[in-house]
């Protein structure tokens, strides 16, 4: 099952559940599928750990990143940069905006909502039910209605990716599915897709899958790390 | 338990609540403002209070109140915000009262930046605030190292009657790894019946409780601080924390490093002993009391002919170093300051 993504697709979700691995993987593997991305760091709250830590990867692979300016880049400053928005008026094959954590890192949205006015897009909320406040399906609820209240947007699909980063398991990935499923089954959200560390792949089988599945190569790691190599 | 995946700030938070302390005073600065967004939410669901300060200096008085009344209660802040903290904590020392301070370090000094940093060991270790006092200061070099850091911080600040101090690097604060509360670090706070201002009512007490930093006879000043060095010293005796790395190697160099910096120099002497050059690590989990016995005795061996400190400030462990080493071997520095963490690369050469 391949992953049915293009156009603009808005990554948001709880703090922590993991948007921006998502979104970089994500760009990376439509990529190589031969879609032309422009992924747009839009994490206006989060001072580390930040899609910048992958621009060099992802340009090399010829992804355009979307980024305050460098000399802005360590600021505590929310800083949204121009071309977001012209990013999406020129509607490239594939726009991954990259949102901050909970409703506060979706306000930014609101400041796009005209650019967005007529425009079809995906907006997707990243679970991981391993984190804080979205160990339940009613956390997930909850933080949804708090996002679309935030961004005054509609959320319209479902990312599962449940992991303890080096500690997940296969049984963690099951588990994580059937979350995401009965989250999907809940909120009428369609289930676009779930995660897959790429050193789990072998023991993960992923015909139990009723989605596609994304593999996630780290990128966000701590600097005594490598970040997997992206292709 | 089983296991959640969690930021440092997010866990430090919750690490508290689990210890029973249920008083959470603070005011926001990155990189360690997730700790208050968190119990902002977290406090209400158990009963507990959070309240932000209108600025660090109330924040510290607002730790000393409760403290002086009898209460868990802790702070969490970074460097900056602890310098205004300071003139709070060196009267919470003077008037020997426990609580809990958490410094995520950022670069500095100044307003610095936000990123990672060491560079308030001197602070945390020698100079937080006037008068003769110390901090019992433990420094963590993972997530789950801060929680069960947290936990046992509060029993010790009451075993002691005086500030703990959580010292983690922006890092500690900002990275997720998974955690468990261990239900075994649980503890219960101390009868505080004989200082505390808890009121006589709860006390069932005839006796007032005075709580003060004052004293302005010279000789009750003198034996307020007798007293407090006669603390310092069985911390010095009793709490020394530290972990060995590869010390049962025949190594030529000794490292020794402290908080996330120590896993960077983790994974230099793995990748160095693969190409056949041995190098073994102290790592001070307490930096008051620091571990110097041990790292006297680790530098005091034939194989070993320098011993290295490597930390992300400009050279201010080597201190404490230097007077453990005693001029047995020579002591070097590495580190860095700005914000970027060094990589394994950098600390191999």
């Amino acid at each position: 099952m391949k992953i049915d993504l293009d156009g603009i697709v808005i990554i948001t979700g709880n703090y922590g559940s993991g948007k921006t691995e998502v979104s970089v993987n994500l760009a990376a593997e439509r990529n190589s599928g031969g879609t032309e991305v422009r992924l747009a760091d839009l994490d206006l709250v989060n001072p580390y750990f930040r899609t910048r830590e992958a621009r060099h990867q992802l340009r090399n692979l010829g992804i355009e990143v979307i980024l305050p300016p460098e000399q802005y880049m360590t600021a505590d400053l929310p800083i949204l940069a121009p071309q977001v928005a012209g990013a999406i008026r020129e509607q490239t094959a594939m726009v991954i905006l990259d949102t901050g954590g909970d409703d506060v890192g979706a306000t930014v949205l609101a400041t796009l909502a005209d650019r967005l006015q007529g425009i079809s897009f995906k907006m997707l909320q990243v679970v991981n039910p391993f984190r804080p406040f979205t160990e339940t399906v009613e956390g997930c609820l909850k933080i949804k209605s708090e996002i679309e209240a935030a961004s005054k947007v509609e959320m319209t699909g479902i990312v599962g990716n449940a992991n303890l980063i080096d500690e997940t398991q296969a049984g963690h990935i099951y588990d994580g599915y059937e979350f995401a499923a009965e989250f999907a089954r809940q909120s009428g959200l369609k289930l676009e897709f779930v995660t897959v560390p790429e050193i789990l792949k072998a023991d993960v089988d992923t015909g139990r899958f009723a989605c596609p599945v994304l593999t996630i190569k780290r990128q966000l790691v701590p600097p005594w790390k490598q970040a997997v190599a992206l292709t | 338990m089983s296991k959640v995946l969690m930021k440092g700030n997010e866990a430090i938070g919750e690490a508290a609540i689990r210890s029973g302390c249920l008083n959470y005073f603070a005011y926001p600065i990155t990189p360690q403002s997730e700790v208050a967004e968190y119990l902002a939410r977290r406090m209400p669901e158990v009963g507990g209070v959070f309240l932000q300060g209108e600025s660090e200096v109330a924040v510290s008085y607002m730790i000393f109140g409760a403290a002086a009344a009898g209460a868990r209660v802790f702070t969490t802040s970074s460097s900056p915000g602890i310098s205004l903290m300071s003139e709070g904590i060196s009267y919470m020392a003077g008037a020997q009262c426990p609580a809990v301070f958490v410094n995520i370090m950022r670069g500095g000094p100044g307003l610095g930046g936000i990123l990672p940093s060491q560079a308030d060991y001197f602070q945390a270790t020698k100079s937080l605030g006037h008068g003769d006092f110390r901090l019992l200061v433990m420094a963590p070099a993972s997530v789950q190292e801060a929680v069960e850091m947290m936990m046992d911080a509060f029993p010790l600040a009451e075993k002691y009657r005086n500030p703990v101090m959580i010292l983690g690097d922006g890092l500690i604060g900002q990275m997720m790894e998974p955690v468990e509360f261990p239900d075994s670090k649980k503890t219960e706070p101390l009868n505080n019946d004989a200082w505390a201002t808890s009121g006589l009512d709860t006390r069932k007490s005839d006796t007032r409780n005075l709580v003060k930093s004052l004293f302005l006879d010279p000789e009750a000043l003198n034996n307020n601080n007798l007293l407090l060095k006669s603390k310092y010293e069985q911390m010095k005796r009793e709490e020394v924390r530290f972990e060995a790395y590869n010390t049962d190697s025949a190594y030529n160099v000794l490292i020794v490093s402290y908080g996330t910096m120590s896993r960077v120099c983790r994974t230099a002497i793995d990748s160095m002993k693969a190409d056949g050059i041995e190098v073994g690590m102290i790592r001070p989990q307490t930096l008051f009391p620091f571990p110097e016995d041990q790292i006297r005795a680790a530098a005091d061996v034939t194989h070993c002919s320098v011993v290295a400190s490597i930390e992300m400030s400009m050279g201010q462990m080597i201190e404490d170093i230097e007077r453990s080493v005693q001029g047995k071997k020579p002591v070097k520095w590495f580190g860095k300051c700005g914000g970027d963490v060094p990589t394994p690369e950098e600390v191999v050469a």
